[in-house]
């Protein structure tokens, strides 16, 4: 990829452009800003995608639309937030697109518990991080995707509760209900997310004790 | 403050949580306050459900797997290409540039499909009508049964006629490379072995597939491959690939190609020695593409 860097804006003075300076690029008609820039957020984007939709595939498709859409959208951005913020928020809609569209999970059902009863089940090792990750997978699919989102976007992605508001587009009130929805229906699993210790360890004994 | 109301009931969990997201106010989260202070089964549900946060937030994130990126990459550069010949016909001006196309359609194939014999510049045209390939003129009789009678059912619009080809059938020979400089686009290698009668349906599915997921593995272009589609889609003007397969055709080892060039995509299939010296083409498809409708 040659570096062609023929239009001199004002934040190109260092070795890495700005998002908004690699979008400003890519409006103005730069092929390989948009690129850049995709590929420096892309593993972020894919988690959140990958978390949204709770499938490989899914998720993969809607990071395909999404990128498309933010390529030919890039002109409708003000530059009121974050590009990041924009993108996740593009990738997120996508998400949520897909998922309406398909119903690719219905919000939550018995089956979906004892999946992951037997997935714990068969864990003896809490100190494997796959493992681990396979325990979140399955609780997260557990929720219905808004709450979902949210989650993701609060609790896995550290997002702060205004931003994720500005990602998802609902108010910092509902993205604190959905988070508090979300964990709540996950409360009965914080010990298969822990690992197997046991559910009455704890790991900040902020209030009360044990008993 | 301390009032017995707190004592007797436990908050039900999403109360618990609600309350440590701040949502609950006034007299209610006093009470509930109380009760956590008192009662140690609330206050360990309560710290449970501040691990989850930090349980969630620890997990490994997801790494994007090889195959997802690529095609990315592959969408991408599709859509800057699309977008860079959009312009130029366009005049340039920024104004213009949301002309670009809407996201890839199910393909019609009310085309026509057109194809060049090895050895020679035997040119024969395949008339399609609506959907499928359902008619031949001057062709091998065995193709020319097969194409009667697998064509597809016609859901599509009614046939154009050759009419519709002729840029592509005429311009060939044009000057313009159609990929300028054929960056370093991955190859699909498939098993999957096309067939004259159905090349049209079988390339709609196997672009489908693309656009669901990475089709099979995937390696970069050699020198001569991307001399090959060089030399191959010389004429279709700003174009941008959309598919370089190699697979089979007839049987025996061929390269697929497909380009997106401005309303159409164009197929062309080449023999496995194709390079930028010579490309003995073996069929080629045109079709109404992604900014067709």
């Amino acid at each position: 990829m040659p570096a062609t860097v023929s239009i001199s804006g004002p934040s190109s003075g260092g070795e890495s452009p700005s998002d908004a300076e690699l979008l400003r690029r890519h409006v103005a008609g730069d092929t390989d800003a948009f690129g850049e820039l995709f590929r420096r957020h892309r593993d972020r984007l894919w988690a959140v995608a990958l978390r949204t939709v709770c499938d490989p595939e899914e998720a993969a498709d809607a990071l395909q639309d999404a990128m498309i859409s933010a390529f030919r959208r890039a002109g409708d951005f003000r530059g009121d937030s974050a590009v990041t913020t924009w993108l996740h928020r593009i990738v997120v809609n996508a998400c949520l697109d897909r998922l309406r569209r398909r119903a690719v999970r219905p919000v939550t059902s018995a089956g979906d518990e004892q999946a992951l009863e037997a997935l714990v089940a068969h864990d003896p090792d809490p100190a494997r991080a796959t493992d681990t990750r396979l325990d979140v997978d399955a609780a997260l699919r557990m929720l219905p995707a808004p709450q979902r989102a949210a989650l993701v976007m609060v609790d896995m992605l550290g997002f702060s509760v205004d931003d994720a508001a500005a990602i998802l587009d609902i108010s910092p009130g509902t993205v604190k209900s959905r988070c508090a929805r979300a964990r709540a229906r996950l409360l009965p699993y914080v010990a298969h997310l822990r690992g197997n210790r046991s559910a009455s360890e704890r790991v900040s004994p902020a209030q009360g004790g044990d008993t | 403050m301390n009032g017995t109301e707190g004592q007797m009931t436990h908050p039900e969990s999403g109360v618990l949580a609600e309350f440590r997201a701040g949502l609950v106010t006034g007299r209610r989260r006093a009470s509930i306050a109380s009760h956590l202070e008192a009662c140690d089964r609330c206050a360990g549900l309560s710290d449970h459900l501040g691990e989850i946060p930090v349980l969630l937030a620890a997990a490994p994130a997801p790494a994007m797997p090889d195959d997802v990126a690529r095609r990315l990459d592959l969408v991408l550069a599709a859509e800057a290409a699309k977008r860079d010949s959009s312009e130029r016909a366009v005049d340039d001006s920024p104004a213009h540039r949301p002309a670009t196309p809407g996201p890839r359609r199910r393909w019609d194939f009310r085309l026509v499909t057109q194809r060049i014999l090895v050895p020679a510049a035997a040119v024969v045209v395949l008339a399609a009508g609506g959907f499928g390939l359902s008619r031949v003129i001057g062709s091998s009789p065995s193709s020319s049964a097969a194409a009667g009678s697998e064509a597809a059912p016609a859901t599509g619009q009614p046939a154009n006629g050759p009419a519709a080809a002729p840029s592509e059938a005429t311009s060939r020979s044009g000057a313009h490379p159609a990929i300028e400089s054929p960056l370093n686009f991955p190859v699909v290698n498939s098993g999957t072995n096309y067939l004259r009668a159905t090349l049209a349906r079988q390339l709609e599915t196997e672009l489908q597939r693309q656009a669901r997921s990475a089709a099979g593995p995937q390696v970069l272009a050699s020198g001569s491959l991307k001399g090959c589609v060089q030399r191959v889609t010389q004429g279709t003007r700003p174009g941008t690939l959309a598919l370089v397969e190699r697979a089979r055709f007839q049987g025996q080892p061929a390269i697929v190609i497909v380009a997106v060039s401005g309303g159409h995509d164009a197929a062309w299939v080449t023999a496995p020695g194709c390079s930028a010296s010579s490309a003995h083409v073996l069929a080629t498809a045109t079709l109404p593409g992604t900014s067709a409708s």
